[in-house]
């Protein structure tokens, strides 16, 4: 086969990959269904439908040639017909082979080997008795033949992407994108107009500044000349005057036109890009459905395993959520409905017992909220989670001190703790147990929250919020020093400003009420391992409470600067996972920001020692201060250092201006002492450079040197320096005094 | 008389003598066709010979850059591109060797320091404005680079086996150093190293 062929086969395969695992799909929907005793008009239809899928994935497995598959739909084909044809009637029996049959294609589907030479391609063996079709349960056995496709699904693994990057889009939402794309084409001409205009206007004052200089010679000229000529002169300036003036109305005018079509083109730029967005947003989403589908099946099979009858409602499958957090919730969900089937729906006999149906609930609703946001209700009918016992583990396991009062919302998150849900006992009570806590993972990572309702005897039902796009969400940009970090909004409960004596120490931890709550109180700065930035002893504390289904705290920062729309942006393949911060954004000029982790701040946040940080921290304040001193001379370096350090500071040095940049760019740095003459780079050349810096600009910077001209003074100022000391004048005196006044 | 009489030209020899020189010098500037096969394949044996000094092999087409003071190289073909270092964001908490992460595009890319990866000590200065961003497969980060020197191809066997106690670094990660002191560092070694990939937790 040519290498050009095999690639044809491959593309072929992964096609076909796609187009059977619909009609497993649209089979597994099916088949619930009809099992679920519809009336006769729909039961045809429904078997009608079902063999129709059938014949279809026959057909595609045999053009190519995946026999396996083939024989399975040609059995199931054979058993559709005489159902059709009223040959037999429908039976457990026969939905017990139906369902085995699609049990066989699953695992044949996932693993499609590659093209094989036709004499190596597997042949069933063992196709479906022909008893099945006269209504016995002899079932096909998948025996001899599947040594077969497993050796050569492994050869396959390589072609598997293929088929799983591919995505479904709806040509409506294509075309959408398509027409928002060509739009773009307007901005072209656009921009392109513009700066046409300004090409102009530059024109326009170029002849304008050449006569402008003319006039300028004329008029220096006429000062050494005699004064006889004087009136032809003044009428000549005037002339000159005059047109520049009509010039300088003209120029205006013009500028106001540009001004105001670049603006126009601004808007139509900004509402082109945020549509742009809205429907690639759009394209990525897909409807709950699809996942849902998997879901009849699932819960048939586990009700029959489990021995309880429980019947599965699903309600808002028509929602459509963005397709990477639907992949993510498969397993969560799968284990919510898990639990609820084994431990939450009780047996048969129980639930007459307590006047309930025989038949359990297990329910799925989808419904949009506000914000972007949507919820996923899973329920059950079941005896729900018992207090009482979650209290004893609680206790037992010191998550709970006895005799704590929590209130059941509080003591229901407790199942969702790692350490607790092993418990044997719990589990075997009520069985919310083992994973809850991967559950919760999960959600939160997708920038969600989780909670449980339970009422006892009458079931459980757990709610999951979740963004509807994973691409952007709000978040609230928050700052400590001048580092900028984005917090979550759907983590973020409240922001803020507390008066510091309304702190108060409660086992050693900082508290704040809060809404008449207790609220323990960290530094961001803290918890990030920062160096807490000076403040006002007497401004009040600016604080964000976050909080997630376990715990609440209030994080005190600098500042609360903004509440916006954060795209999301991982940080690449090196950082897998870091601690405290989950991915990061975009903001402005490409400047990057942290977007923070909360279950993982709430986590440091504890390990954080306690310290009665809000009144004690005053008081050695300027330890925490950090100054960078660059000096070439060995002898300045220490002295410099010396004094510095005795007065408290933290004291890094530079042996140069370049070597001063490099360690200011890489630090955290709250002043620098620079000397002057320096190779490589000189003092003036570090405080221009350091005001060039967007992240340094506002850094202050004393020059230390022996240069004691005025013009050197004016040097110092002019490239931005705050102080000049000469080294002539120099005492340790004025040196801190300086620093203290600059900090 | 007969032998006082000139000696007579013996025209027949000379033309014979003539006629020999000729087809010698025929031959030598004309050479047969046989000879002339003869010729061609001996310098085709010739050229067909592999220069003495290139047998030991391979060349690496290496970028080369500095660090501290020290020189430095990767092999280019993991080199994805190098980008001007303009503004580098912290991530508090991250090891050490990470410096933050950088803006690229629109992507997202890692720093790291590799004098703080390999631990050498922070002497000498740095004038940190270039990121080198090495890529194999799906992993990708950048390094810090003062200079870039340029692309260069260098001789396998120009680069010595490592000396730890010359350049401080692990012999694993290096190819090795050459005569000049550049130091041959093993991109793919470095950039499949587990221990660069950062995978934090905090615990309960």
């Amino acid at each position: 086969m040519t290498e050009k062929e095999e690639r044809f086969l491959q593309r072929l395969l992964a096609t076909f990959k796609v187009e059977a695992s619909e009609h497993l799909q649209s089979m597994l929907t099916l088949l619930p269904e009809l099992e679920q005793g519809p009336d006769a008009a729909a039961e045809a239809t429904l078997i009608e439908t079902l063999f129709r899928e059938a014949h279809s994935l026959k057909g595609a497995a045999r053009a190519v040639n995946q026999r396996e598959i083939e024989m399975v739909c040609h059995d199931m084909e054979q058993l559709l017909s005489s159902l059709k044809y009223g040959e037999i009637t429908v039976s457990p029996e026969i939905f017990e082979t139906l369902y085995q049959a699609l049990d066989r294609l699953q695992p044949l589907l996932v693993g499609t080997p590659a093209p094989a030479a036709p004499t190596t391609a597997p042949v069933a063996t063992n196709p479906v008795p022909a008893g099945v079709v006269a209504g016995g349960s002899a079932v096909a056995a998948p025996a001899s033949s599947a040594s077969g496709p497993v050796a050569e699904a492994t050869r396959a693994v390589p072609a598997e992407p293929v088929a799983s990057e591919t995505v479904r889009i709806s040509t409506a939402k294509l075309t959408a994108l398509l027409n928002q794309a060509e739009e773009l084409h307007a901005l072209k001409f656009g921009a392109a107009y513009v700066a046409s205009e300004i090409a102009e206007l530059s024109r326009g004052f170029a002849g304008w500044r050449k006569e402008w200089g003319k006039a300028g010679k004329a008029l220096r000229g006429s000062r050494r000349g005699r004064a006889r000529d004087l009136a032809a002169q003044v009428d000549g300036l005037l002339e000159t005057f005059e047109q520049g003036d009509a010039r300088l109305r003209l120029l205006d005018e013009r500028l106001q036109r540009i001004h105001r079509s670049a603006e126009q083109e601004r808007r139509s730029m900004a509402g082109m890009i945020d549509g742009l967005l809205d429907d690639m947003k759009q394209a990525l989403m897909l409807p709950f459905s699809s996942l849902l589908e998997l879901f009849p099946k699932l819960v048939r099979d586990l009700s029959r395993d489990s021995g309880k009858p429980v019947e599965l409602v699903i309600d808002g499958a028509a929602i459509e959520i963005d397709r990477r957090i639907l992949e993510q919730m498969k397993d969560p969900l799968i284990h919510l409905l898990r639990n609820a089937i084994d431990h939450g729906i009780e047996k048969a006999e129980q639930r007459s017992q307590h006047g309930k149906p025989a038949q359990g609930r297990v329910s799925i609703t989808i419904l949009p909220q506000d914000g972007n946001q949507i919820e996923i209700a899973v329920a059950d009918d079941g005896g729900g989670i018992r207090h009482d016992r979650i209290r004893e583990v609680a206790a037992r396991s010191g998550l709970l001190r006895e005799g704590e009062v929590s209130d059941d919302e509080a003591l229901q998150a407790l199942v969702f703790e790692s350490g607790f849900s092993t418990s044997p006992i719990l589990t075997d009570i009520s069985g919310r147990g083992l994973g809850l806590a991967i559950v919760r993972e999960k959600v939160e990572k997708l920038g969600g929250r989780i909670k449980v309702e339970s009422q006892q005897g009458q079931g459980t039902c757990f709610r999951i919020v979740l963004p509807a796009t994973l691409a952007t969400f709000r978040g609230v940009l928050v700052s400590i020093g001048d580092r900028q970090f984005v917090l979550p909004s759907v983590n973020v409960e409240r922001v803020a400003r507390v008066a510091r004596h309304t702190v108060s120490t409660v086992e050693n931890r900082d508290t704040i009420p809060i809404d008449g709550q207790i609220v323990g109180l960290v530094w961001l700065a803290d918890v990030l391992g920062l160096v807490r930035p000076r403040s006002d002893d007497d401004a009040p504390l600016q604080v964000v409470v976050l909080g997630n289904a376990l715990r609440r705290i209030a994080f005190v920062v600098d500042a609360v600067l903004a509440d916006q729309e954060v795209l999301v942006k991982p940080l690449g393949p090196q950082l897998q996972r870091l601690r405290n911060i989950a991915a990061a954004t975009v903001l402005g000029a490409g400047k990057l920001v942290p977007i923070l982790n909360v279950p993982d701040l709430l986590l440091s946040a504890i390990r954080v020692a306690p310290a009665g940080g809000a009144v004690q921290a005053s008081a050695p304040e300027h330890q925490q201060r950090s100054l960078l001193v660059a000096d070439d001379s060995v002898t300045s370096r220490s002295l410099f250092k010396n004094i510095l350090e005795t007065a408290g500071y933290r004291v890094t040095t530079a042996v140069d201006g370049l070597d001063a940049l490099t360690t200011l760019r890489v630090g955290q740095f709250d002043l620098v002492v620079s000397d002057v003459e320096m190779p490589r780079m000189d003092g003036f050349e570090l405080a221009t450079q350091i005001r060039r810096d967007s992240k340094l600009k506002a850094l202050p910077v004393v020059l230390v040197t022996a240069l004691d001209s005025r013009e050197d003074r004016e040097h110092g100022i002019n490239v931005g320096a705050d102080a000049y000391i000469v080294k002539g004048s120099f005492d340790q005196g004025n040196l801190l005094e300086v620093v203290r006044r600059l900090l | 008389m007969t032998a006082s009489t000139p000696k007579r030209i013996d025209w027949t020899a000379v033309r014979e003598r003539m006629a020999a020189a000729e087809a010698t010098l025929r031959e030598t500037l004309e050479p047969s066709s046989q000879a002339h096969q003869q010729v061609l394949q001996q310098r085709a044996r010739q050229m067909a010979q592999v220069p003495a000094s290139d047998a030991a092999g391979e060349t690496l087409e290496v970028l080369q850059f500095v660090l501290a003071h020290e020189h430095y190289a990767l092999a280019s073909r993991f080199v994805d591109e190098v980008y001007p270092l303009r503004e580098l964001t912290q991530l508090p908490g991250a090891p050490r060797f990470v410096l933050g992460i950088v803006n690229v595009r629109g992507r997202i890319v890692s720093v790291i320091d590799i004098k703080r990866f390999f631990d050498l000590p922070e002497r000498g200065v740095s004038d940190l404005n270039k990121v080198i961003i090495l890529r194999d497969g799906s992993m990708e980060f950048g390094v810090l680079a003062d200079v870039i020197e340029g692309v260069n191809l260098l001789r396998m066997s120009e680069i010595q086996p490592p000396l730890p106690t010359l350049t401080g670094i692990r012999a694993e990660y290096l190819h090795g150093v050459t005569a000049q002191r550049l130091i041959v560092l093993d991109a793919q070694k470095l950039i499949r190293d587990p221990a660069m990939v950062i995978n934090e937790t905090v615990e309960s």
